[in-house]
């Protein structure tokens, strides 16, 4: 039980350290957002009126006054979840911006990276169970060699055969021009159909981690003491694989799954921007290149809650999983 | 008909990127129902090699490269793993040597018990109360029921390597190879599981071998021993009769290491030079270049293991000659020259102490939520270092002889007392001056394998104290280096300087981490265990290079351990530590020979005396 309290505490501190740290970060970089802009409006060349600036700022509510009090008000406004209004994107709010686009990243990667999660696991476990075999030697070479190709590449490789040459896949977007978002069976068609060559383009790459780090780990427990124990025990071969190889071997992965699971949003950007899909990479990179500070913020906020809780969590199951860490915890 | 015959089993060793190795050659033996056969042999004699291919356990690249091994009649050399898990367990069970591994970590004490009764279904039936079934087997090693619902890491050492006794008894086997089961214990948890090991042996009949290293175990619990050397057989004999009778000079080599250190001289003997590289085709005799008696045929001919006294031995002089006897005190004169150390009654001058440690204490604090816990883990201990003098620091595991080490490193604070190097206070000393006072007192590890960085040369290892310690850079430390070398026994020192850890024995990496202790010119040097890792063959070697050393450079050694042996043949004086508090201390021989703490007896009593049985 202490050993879930103590993570619990553990969670809040780390909370509100990358909250204080996200709200300094982005006033610590140069360039004047209500600036940017008036550029975009009025374009580059046309001289700024200084007037214009203050009413552009006013109308954006750019934070008046010492670090202090925006702190002081930057927290009150996280609690009570208003992340203002979106500097590139005005009128809309930031929480508008932020929920149109996290339907479509939370059902491409994460759907694709529990699957890359399942199927490395497995294949690398099957790797490690026929260890120095044939099939080793396909997994292991085969996904070692696919983990050399760039992942750009790969996508647009994707994009040239599929969607340019033989056409059965739409090039880009998370759905057809002319179609607006809504439950209708269309439009989820529609949607499936542009969410294939993304979705295979992760699941190329996505599993390698896994099976590398799995065909490793359970090596190493296949060959320990206990294993040849339950050899010298007599037990089936697969019971030995799974009790006393897998079951000890995912134990690292567990915690390498919730993490990349909290990080999707870092990750998403440049498979979004390859194949022009709206979720939340693709909104980083324009909050990002806007100087378009309540939007990044939020977006940064939203990572970095996603991986403290994904730690959170990886936490406490491995607290059931492996009973040693449970123990060492509460010495 | 025998229930295990080995024929002319070999094990070779062949990995990828070396040459083959050929670990077991043309072994055989057989053990009969019942019977209590030792294996006895030192690291990298192929003794383990030899009982994975009994149990069919070796996995790439080791395989069974000829011979066969036939249980109860049957062939099981190259019976598919499928048909051999009919026989696993059921009628061939084993212990391993690491209690700390052998049990699955995630898993209860129950369902370890569970899964192999699952996997016997059909011999056992499936109504087995595994429970009641399992209680029974840990009553048997005096463990509590409670024990079942635990996870292997709640356990201690010896609580698991009883878990793992109990374990390999579930299905009654008749056959149980015992591989190493307490190294690594504690030398009176050891004493008890062996004991209990003898008892359920008697009363439940099985057949036992019992690999070992440990001379003094095998010859007290086993009924034949059988020493192996370089893959090879070269002994077997009646253990009365290998106590008393030992034909071949490497047993004699072996058990002279022994002795008892409650005689008013003791000596022991050690085998100088190293084992033969399998990896090499040799003519002769496998022994003959550590061999003391061995002659010119040696070099050539390969000696047969031919039956010899009431059991069988590998030795030229013993096949021809008709009455090895003689050969053999002969043997035991040429030894005796140099390859011998004593410990006599001489007395070492007395002299101004260097270190003076004056009733510490020291106080752990662990907490655990909002409870503190306090641990007292040395009360009130005060004692002298002198140059020139060696003081034995004996305990069991826990007593508090490494915070006592650590505190005179200057690792750990004293909570009370203080220790003075010198005139200087040094308990309490600053960033700044702790590092000039280590240059003064220097430290050798337990573990020569884990003491040296495995990727950095000899001389790297050398010269990092020479630099930091010394100033000495480039050529000077090197020169140094080497000098050092000559030192601890490694020369020419040119051949060691630029080899890596791993291309080292153990006994010369003992000696270059001693090399190594000694760089700074430390007057006070702490051995913390340092022949606990070796083969007992080497130990006395290193306990004479430690004496000598001491001797000739007048350095005070703190000598930390819980062999009595080597105390008394290292020490000047001895202190024997209990929980914390000092129980007894004086001059070696009469704390040793009149000890009355229970704890110093327990451990006198722990000293193999391989020929004490014949005696009593």
């Amino acid at each position: 039980m202490l050993y879930f309290v103590r993570r619990a505490g553990f969670f809040l501190a780390t909370l509100w350290a990358a909250v204080t740290l996200n709200f300094l970060i982005p006033r610590l970089q140069p360039g004047d957002p209500a600036q940017a802009m008036l550029n975009r409006l009025q374009g580059e060349t046309t001289a700024v009126n200084p007037a214009q600036l203050e009413a552009i700022r006013k109308l954006l509510g750019t934070p008046d006054g010492n670090l202090l009090s925006q702190y002081w008000d930057y927290l009150g406004a996280i609690c009570t979840g208003h992340f203002g209004v979106s500097y590139s994107y005005f009128p809309y709010t930031v929480t508008a911006m932020i929920s149109s686009a996290l339907p479509w990243t939370l059902i491409l990667v994460g759907v694709t990276q529990m699957l890359s999660f399942a199927i490395g696991t497995l294949l690398g476990a099957w790797a490690a169970y026929r260890r120095n075999s044939r099939v080793d030697s396909v997994i292991t070479l085969g996904s070692t060699f696919v983990g050399t190709l760039p992942f750009f590449w790969l996508a647009l490789l994707l994009i040239f055969v599929f969607a340019i040459t033989l056409n059965w896949f739409p090039d880009g977007g998370g759905y057809g021009g002319g179609s607006s978002p809504s439950w209708t069976w269309l439009f989820v068609s529609d949607a499936f159909q542009h969410s294939v060559l993304p979705a295979v383009a992760l699941l190329i790459t996505g599993p390698i981690g896994w099976i590398i780090g799995m065909r490793n780990n359970m090596v190493q427990t296949l060959g320990e003491d206990y294993a040849r124990l339950a050899r010298a025990k007599g037990l089936p071969r697969r019971r030995i694989a799974l009790t006393y190889g897998a079951r000890i071997a995912i134990l690292p992965n567990v915690t390498g799954f919730a993490i990349a699971l909290g990080s999707l949003l870092g990750g998403t950007v440049l498979v979004e921007t390859i194949f022009n899909y709206p979720g939340l990479g693709r909104l980083l990179l324009e909050a990002v290149s806007n100087k378009d500070y309540p939007l990044m913020q939020a977006l940064f906020l939203f990572t970095t809650i996603g991986v403290l809780t994904a730690n959170f969590l990886a936490d406490v199951t491995y607290g059931f999983l492996d009973p040693r860490v449970r123990r060492a915890e509460a010495v | 008909m025998a229930l295990l015959e080995v024929r002319d089993l070999s094990v070779t060793y062949s990995p990828r990127d070396s040459a083959a190795v050929r670990a077991v050659d043309r072994v055989s033996f057989e053990v009969h129902d019942g019977e209590f056969v030792g294996l006895l042999g030192e690291s990298g004699c192929g003794k383990s090699t030899l009982g994975n291919a009994v149990l069919r356990l070796l996995d790439r690249p080791a395989a069974i490269t000829g011979g066969t091994i036939r249980f109860d009649g049957q062939d099981v050399t190259t019976t598919p793993e499928d048909d051999l898990r009919s026989l696993r367990w059921v009628d061939l069970s084993t212990v391993f040597q690491s209690s700390m591994n052998s049990l699955n970590p995630v898993i209860t004490v129950r369902r370890q018990f569970a899964d192999t009764f699952e996997a016997h279904s059909d011999a056992l039936g499936n109504d087995l109360d595994v429970d009641a079934r399992a209680t029974e087997l840990l009553e048997m090693v005096s463990l509590d029921r409670s024990v079942l619902s635990r996870f292997p890491h709640e356990l201690s050492g010896g609580m698991k390597q009883r878990v793992a006794l109990a374990l390999a008894l579930a299905l009654e086997p008749r056959f149980v190879l015992l591989d190493e089961p307490t190294t690594g214990l504690d030398v009176v948890v050891q004493r008890d599981i062996l004991d209990r090991l003898r008892v359920l042996q008697a009363r439940l009949g099985f057949a036992v071998l019992f690999i070992s290293h440990d001379l003094g175990t095998v010859m007290e619990l086993a009924d034949r021993v059988m020493v192996m050397y370089a893959g090879e057989i070269v002994e077997d004999q009646p253990a009365a009769e290998m106590v008393t009778r030992h034909l071949h000079p490497y047993s004699a080599g072996l058990l002279g290491s022994y002795a008892d250190p409650r005689d008013q001289v003791v000596e022991v003997e050690f085998i100088p030079g190293r084992p033969p590289d399998l990896s090499q085709p040799h003519a002769g005799c496998l022994f003959q270049p550590r061999c003391p008696v061995a002659v010119d045929a040696c070099r050539t001919v390969h000696p047969e293991l031919l039956p010899a006294s009431l059991g069988q031995v590998r030795c030229l002089l013993v096949e021809q000659s008709g009455d090895a006897r003689v050969v053999l005190e002969k043997a035991a004169e040429l030894r005796r020259r140099d390859q011998v150390f004593a410990a006599g009654l001489s007395e070492r001058a007395d002299a101004e102490p260097v270190l003076v440690v004056d009733g510490v204490s020291k106080v752990y604090k662990t907490r655990r939520g909002l409870n503190t816990t306090l641990t007292q883990a040395v009360d009130d201990v005060s004692f002298a270092l002198r140059p020139g003098q060696v003081t034995a620091l004996v305990g069991q595991s826990g007593s508090g002889k490494t915070t006592i080490a650590r505190i005179l490193t200057g690792v750990e604070r004293p909570t009370a007392g203080s220790v003075r190097f010198k005139d200087e206070p040094v308990d309490h000393l600053g960033r700044g001056a702790l590092r000039k006072y280590r240059r003064h007192v220097q430290l050798v590890f337990q573990d020569p394998f884990s003491a040296l960085n495995p990727t950095r040369t000899v001389a790297y290892a050398l010269s990092r104290p020479l630099r930091n310690h010394l100033g000495l850079t480039g050529a000077e430390a090197r020169a140094r280096a080497a000098e050092l070398l000559e030192t601890v026994g490694l020369s020419p020192a040119d051949q060691y300087l630029d080899k890596l850890p791993h291309q080292l024995s153990g006994g010369q990496r003992q000696r270059v981490v001693i090399a190594r202790a000694l760089a700074p010119e430390p007057e006070v040097v702490v051995a913390d265990e340092p022949i606990s890792m070796l083969d007992v063959s080497i130990r006395a070697e290193i306990i004479a290079l430690l004496d000598q050393l001491v001797r000739d450079r007048g350095i005070a050694m703190l000598y930390i351990t819980h062999d009595l042996l080597s105390a008394r043949l290292l020490a000047d004086e001895v202190m024997v530590l209990n929980q914390g508090v000092m129980v007894e201390r004086g001059p070696t021989l009469d704390v040793i020979a009149e000890a009355k703490d229970p704890y110093t007896r327990k451990l006198l009593a722990a000293i193999p005396r391989p020929g004490a049985r014949d005696i009593a």
